[in-house]
């Protein structure tokens, strides 16, 4: 049997009121800094209707950022974040090119060279009842 | 102030209870985040297809006893505003004009259907009643407050202004209600309106008062707890006069440093010291932590500082209790440290090695006093206005230097763009910083110059002592007990805060100065402003200063008690001075603060 005192009791109660105080505090802590000011930024995009985009296009919109592209395999949004870490792709005629650490994509897209280890995503875009076009950037997984 | 080290049995259980008590705030909902704001850029979401009775939705809303703001609001939705702008406040659609009633279809009849107000009024055929949620709608308003006075200035469309202060408060936390955007436990008005965005839906907290009180409870236990613990020791291990050879001689630390080993007991209690000095310390710690949590969400911007003040108020999870006890600690700082001068001269504590220790604590006595007005005045809403611009127009009007000190405080040749972003800096960093140098100094020069003041051992009627750690205790159940008046006093009375200060000329409401410059305010009532509102005050100062030097000193052995004979004329001296604050604060109070 252990010896246990009533002083080692009452040392042992002490101790844990203390923790548990911590514990508290620090949770409100967390809680008062958790708090999110300002909202998330959107993450759906109206983009008018469908007819701006005409069969052979490539239309970059600067906002999402994003190019809708509409040719022999339909009308598709892919995002113009670089996987890598997150640099805003330009376009050029061979394709895309991140500015910031020179990753490659081709035209559709598809990851040509690195340091970039993913393709660009593909964003979803659907037509809404009123007949314009939305795009989704939320991660795939988080619709 | 010392842990035991805990052995296993105890440290099991240790681990135990606190498991239990994570796993228990791990289970309370987390009501801190907010629903996904999902923002669409331009055209509002489809209605949801009506499917409830028409009988139902032109119902009465349900209103609880007594009505709380929403149902208030929801009540005169229904009774004024629901005829055009639909039940869901979708807006005047056709599916709504069908639902409302056949022959109470506006456009066709020009009466007001089943709801005619007793003058009557024709809808307008070139204005459409918009809808209010939805994604697009309200775009205008950035937050409650401007949607609230487009509100009260515009509607209802037949007899705008009609609607009275609280019921369009009441209208506009109804519509926030049904936009999702009406935070829980809020009151809408003029303090906490700025901050409510009308665009994205609400943060909310849940009510923090059971918290707090666990958290106080807790606190309370466990320090007690903690102080018998070490009673028990002090009683058994003190009172054995022979040292205990086994025990190895602690080692000492910081914390050993800021008391001496032992202190005489008559000169440490309560009624000798008041306690004011320590106090001031816990004080003065409560303000750094509150202060620093603070400035994680206050923005030194003119147009969003009262805001954020707001938002810390009433949005953030327990940013409201940070803000009081800030506010209240600050409060209590500015009587606490009177006192301690006060104790320090009726006890003729300040003479001979500690004259420099006096002008150290003036100095931070200053500090403070800075340090509470620019606080003050970073509220930057309607409330500071007046003592922003008496108070730095007092700098104006020193002769030769007044305006490029003026300049140099404020930034700018009136209070401007730049003028929050400098007070930000004093406040925060200049004074602050100032304040703790001179307060590290002030705690150093005390155990320098021999710690508390005591008469020559030969004249000592007794020679009781208690230990360091006696000493501790009775400080560390000080610091409970004020950490608990701050606590219920900052969950009981909310610090002031207004609307955000605007650029148009508002009526000269209640112009009075922040309670500690009152003093002030009354004697700029004299005359003129450079005599009356800065020498003065300056006068005082350097008098306050100088007593140490111009005025006879308490004998040695009356040192430690109260009211010496030596030093008769000092302690005459402070306490009319300290009178006649009180005495002009009291005048102020209650004579009209207008010119």
């Amino acid at each position: 049997m252990i010896n246990f005192s009533r002083r080692d009791f009452l040392k042992t109660i002490t101790n844990s009121l203390f923790a548990i105080a911590g514990i508290t505090g620090v949770s409100g802590l967390i809680r008062f800094l958790s708090y999110q000011f300002d909202a998330a930024p959107p993450t759906e995009f109206d983009i008018g209707p469908a007819v701006n985009y005409p069969p052979g296009s490539r239309t970059v919109l600067a906002n999402i950022p994003a190019v809708i592209i509409n040719d022999e395999a339909g009308l598709r949004a892919v995002s113009l974040v670089c996987t890598h870490l997150g640099c805003t792709i330009g376009e050029d005629l061979q394709g895309f090119a991140c500015p910031c650490h020179g990753s490659r994509f081709d035209p559709n897209g598809r990851m040509v060279k690195g340091p970039a280890a993913k393709s660009l995503e593909k964003l979803r875009i659907e037509e809404t009842p009123e007949g314009t076009l939305r795009v989704y950037t939320a991660q795939a997984g988080a619709t | 102030m010392t842990f035991p080290r805990l052995s296993p049995p105890r440290g099991l259980l240790t681990v135990l209870l606190a498991s239990a008590a994570i796993s228990f705030f791990l289970l309370l909902p987390s009501r801190a985040t907010a629903a996904s704001p999902t923002q669409v850029t331009s055209t509002p979401s489809p209605q949801p297809t009506p499917t409830l009775d028409p009988a139902v939705r032109l119902q009465r809303p349900a209103v609880s006893d007594p009505p709380t703001q929403v149902e208030e609001g929801a009540l005169k939705y229904w009774g004024v505003c629901m005829a055009c702008h639909g039940d869901r406040a979708q807006g005047l659609t056709d599916e709504w004009r069908t639902v409302y009633g056949e022959d109470s279809n506006c456009w066709a009849s020009g009466c007001h259907g089943t709801h005619i107000p007793p003058w009557g009024f024709e809808i307008p055929k070139d204005r459409l009643a918009p809808a209010m949620t939805g994604a697009g709608t309200l775009a205008r308003f950035n937050n409650a407050q401007e949607l609230k006075d487009y509100i009260k200035e515009t509607m209802p469309w037949w007899n705008p202004g009609s609607l009275k202060e609280d019921e369009a408060w009441a209208v506009t936390a109804y519509i926030l209600k049904i936009r999702n955007s009406m935070p829980e436990n809020v009151e809408l008005g003029a303090a906490t309106a700025s901050a409510i965005t009308v665009q994205y839906a609400a943060a909310s907290h849940g009510d923090e008062r059971p918290a707090i009180l666990f958290f106080a409870i807790v606190i309370v236990l466990a320090t007690l707890g903690w102080t018998a613990q070490d009673l028990l020791r002090t009683k058994r291990e003190n009172s054995m006069s022979a040292p205990d050879e086994k025990k190895p001689i602690e080692k000492p630390n910081f914390f050993h440093h800021l008391h001496p080993p032992t202190i005489p007991a008559a000169q440490a209690r309560l009624r000798y010291t008041l306690g004011a000095g320590g106090l001031a310390v816990f004080l003065s710690l409560i303000l750094l932590v509150t202060g620093i949590l603070e400035m994680f969400y206050y923005l030194p911007v003119p147009e969003r500082a009262a805001i954020s003040v707001q938002t810390i108020t009433s949005l953030v999870p327990f940013g409201g209790l940070t803000r009081n006890l800030h506010f209240w600690s600050a409060q209590a700082l500015v009587i606490v440290m009177f006192v301690h001068l006060l104790r320090v001269i009726l006890t003729g504590a300040y003479a001979r090695q500690r004259r420099l220790n006096y002008l150290i604590g003036l100095g931070m006595l200053a500090a403070v006093l800075l340090l509470d007005f620019t606080g003050y005045v970073l509220r930057w809403d309607e409330g500071i206005r007046w003592a922003l611009i008496v108070g730095t127009n007092l700098l104006k009007i020193i002769p030769g230097i007044g305006h490029s000190l003026y300049q140099l405080v404020v930034g700018g040749s009136s209070p401007g763009s730049s003028s929050v972003e400098r007070f930000y800096t004093w406040h925060i960093f200049v004074l602050t910083f100032g304040y703790i140098i001179l307060g590290v100094w002030h705690i150093f020069r005390t155990r320098r110059d021999g710690g508390i003041a005591v008469p020559p051992p030969e004249t000592r009627n007794g020679t009781a002592r208690i230990s360091r750690f006696e000493l501790v205790r009775r400080e560390v159940l000080m610091m409970l007990a004020a950490g608990l008046v701050l606590l219920v006093v900052s969950t009981l009375f909310p610090a002031p805060i207004e609307m955000p200060m605007t650029q148009a000329t508002a009526e000269l409401g209640d112009a009075r100065a922040p309670w500690f410059f009152l003093w002030v305010q009354e004697l700029l009532k004299l005359g003129d402003p450079f005599l009356w509102g800065v020498l003065a005050p300056i006068v005082t100062l350097i008098l306050m200063a100088l007593l140490p030097y111009i005025f006879p000193e308490a004998r040695d052995s009356e040192l430690g008690s109260w009211l010496p004979r030596g030093n008769r004329i000092a302690q005459i001296a402070a306490m009319s001075l300290i009178l006649t604050f009180i005495l002009l604060t009291i005048l102020s109070t209650f004579s009209s603060a207008q010119p």
